[in-house]
């Protein structure tokens, strides 16, 4: 069976390729990596935003405005104020120079004259001095000046109530933001980045074997050789692609299982998101992502036949692992939802069933056959494509 | 039998084949002898099934090699120009995949890989990784998987360029060895010497014509010419500079 030998040969000599192995190994670790650091950073800044410690520059001048700080859980660090006193020069150097320092990320200052203005009820100008590049400080920032906002606001209902006139005279409308988003849709946004990764990894693991066993079988001369043996090309080719998907399709299960388990250890429920992942599921994403290492390597193979250089194929075909960017970005822009039309088209479709998968909308299995036979059809069509190239004179003798 | 009669094969408005036509008869080593460019190569890859000629016909044991492609390969062991090997394979894998390739059994395989190795006098690099072969490793690996599968024909492009002498002559006795086995056996050459040691049939090609088809001795009767290498410069019309 000359497919068999083939498959065997292709196989056994990818396994002994450092490159390929390295290819297939890399690339499904830098998913999870990534999602561990994405979500640290998140919940990092909004643990954080509960535990603040924030410097303050003439506290004396306004014990009411710190206990209302103090009473949100905000701790204090209380800094005597330079010689000359709040909203000089030397003062802002000081604080300047303390953030420069990274001494602080932030602080509050008060001027001297605050209990006097809050006695006769003129406004009165406070200062939230921050480093805006400071990213992970930026919930910080926010919270204590929500803080300030809210201490302001209260103390003007105060001082309305005092003088005996209703507060909402002054507040014709307030917002209340209700989110409705469920928590399997805001799940979403980061899901749709595993399934990219998915379908990246099923162009990324192939690549070692469908360069090699074209592109490279002509630069190294073996192709001739291979030739004179009495085997059709269309088996030779379809020896190659299978050997091929065999490494696409390990690497594309390997990716996911590496992105679910991270996701698993990931504190979802901080963020509020929810993340159930059964068996029903994981079938799923395999059902709607396996076809997809049958087409990414037909079309690497393809490629690879028409790429004049090992070189050549190598940024050919690496271009080509952008293409699951695609789908994504398309998903991102396009909010009219899911048509029928989408199964038909590689990539988006296969982008389409995964998303529903993991918001746990499951979509119908008539959905994943159409997409699946859809690809399957394209990748046949690139294999009969690719043996009529092997065909040709001009592969050989150019 | 390797029969080729008028074949004709035209690359970019150049005759690189023109009309040539001979026979190589069983039991017997032919030698197609010309200078680089004279046709020699193209002739034989149209025989082994990877050109096909413009017109005219080329026949491998009567099968016609452009209507059966695959029969005719079959019937036919080829060394090609390209002498590429896979480096991750060892040699004795290399001549494994072309036996399985060929559809024989594992045990068919194994039997005539050990004969192989012997006859090539290849056991030590038998199970080393191609990479890093020398030029006489590599072609004893090509002509040994050429010959797996035990071919009543055998097509071979140059089998001894740039080979040293013990590489060369065990080739040599390899090929004299199946001559007696009563294989038919067409090589190419651009050296005389070699084809005046090894041949028993001479073929000169020169421009894609056929100069002059017949023992060494009738070369040397024809042309008057006692020197051989003489002899076929004088056939070939080229002019020695």
């Amino acid at each position: 069976m000359p497919i068999l030998a083939v498959w065997c040969k292709e196989l056994r000599d990818a396994v002994r390729d450092r490159r390929s192995v390295m290819s297939l190994c890399i690339f499904p670790v830098i998913g999870p990596l990534m999602i561990f650091f994405m979500f640290n950073q998140i919940i990092d800044s909004v643990d954080q935003a509960q535990d603040i410690t924030l410097p303050v520059i003439g506290a004396a001048a306004a014990p009411d405005l710190i206990d209302y700080l103090r009473q949100n859980g905000v701790a204090i660090e209380t800094v005597e104020p330079v010689a000359d006193g709040a909203f000089s020069s030397a003062q802002d150097e000081y604080v300047h120079g303390a953030i420069a320092e990274r001494r602080w990320n932030f602080a509050l200052v008060i001027p001297p004259d605050f209990g006097e203005h809050i006695a006769k009820g003129s406004a009165v100008n406070l200062e939230l001095q921050y480093d805006s590049s400071r990213q992970r400080e930026a919930a910080k920032v926010a919270r204590v000046e929500n803080l300030l906002q809210a201490w302001g606001s209260e103390t003007a209902v105060l001082r309305l109530l005092a003088r005996g006139i209703n507060p909402a005279l002054v507040r014709p409308a307030t917002v209340a933001r209700i989110d409705v988003a469920s928590e399997q849709a805001r799940a979403q946004t980061i899901l749709g980045m595993v399934s990219m990764f998915v379908l990246m990894a099923a162009f990324v693991s192939g690549v070692g074997i469908a360069v090699d066993a074209t592109a490279g079988e002509r630069e190294r001369k073996s192709l001739e050789p291979l030739l004179v043996n009495p085997v059709p090309r269309l088996c030779l080719i379809v020896g190659k692609w299978l050997a091929a998907s065999v490494f696409s399709m390990a690497g594309l299960a390997l990716v996911l299982v590496l992105n679910l388990t991270a996701l698993h250890h990931v504190p979802l429920e901080q963020l509020g998101i929810s993340f159930i992942m059964g068996s029903r599921e994981l079938a799923g994403i395999l059902l709607a992502t396996l076809p997809m290492a049958f087409f990414a390597t037909a079309l690497q193979l393809l490629i690879g036949l028409f790429a004049r250089s090992f070189k050549d194929a190598q940024v050919y075909i690496g271009l080509l692992a952008l293409l699951p960017m695609l789908p994504f970005y398309y998903n991102l822009m396009n909010d009219t939802g899911r048509e029928p039309w989408m199964n038909l088209v590689p990539l988006l479709g296969q982008n389409m069933l995964l998303t529903d998968v993991v918001s746990g909308r499951a979509p119908a299995m008539t959905d994943f056959l159409l997409a699946g036979l859809c690809l399957m059809a394209w990748a046949a069509l690139f294999i009969v494509a690719a043996a009529q190239q092997l065909k040709r004179e001009s592969l050989l003798y150019s | 039998m390797i029969r080729v009669a008028e074949l004709v094969k035209v690359f970019g408005g150049v005759r690189a084949v023109d009309g040539v036509g001979f026979t190589a008869a069983d039991g017997a080593i032919t030698g197609l002898l010309g200078h680089n460019g004279a046709g020699k190569s193209t002739t034989l890859r149209i025989l082994y099934g990877l050109l096909k000629a413009d017109s005219g016909t080329a026949h491998i044991d009567g099968v016609d090699v452009a209507l059966e492609p695959l029969q005719a390969q079959r019937l036919t062991g080829v060394m090609t120009d390209a002498h590429g090997l896979y480096p991750r394979l060892t040699a004795r894998e290399h001549i494994t995949y072309f036996g399985e390739l060929r559809g024989l059994t594992r045990q068919a395989i194994a039997k005539r890989t050990g004969w192989l190795l012997d006859a090539l006098n290849m056991e030590a690099i038998a199970d080393r990784r191609a990479e890093g072969f020398s030029q006489g490793e590599r072609m004893k690996v090509c002509l040994a998987r050429a010959l797996v599968h035990d071919p009543k024909n055998l097509i071979l492009d140059e089998p001894t360029n740039g080979l040293d002498v013990m590489t060369t002559r065990s080739v040599r006795n390899l090929l004299q060895q199946l001559r007696a086995e009563g294989k038919c056996i067409l090589l190419s050459s651009h050296v005389m010497q070699e084809i005046s040691t090894l041949c028993d049939d001479v073929v000169i090609i020169a421009a894609g014509k056929v100069r002059f088809h017949g023992t060494p001795d009738a070369l040397r009767r024809q042309t008057g010419i006692d020197d051989l290498e003489e002899a076929f410069v004088s056939v070939s019309g080229v002019e020695p500079c």
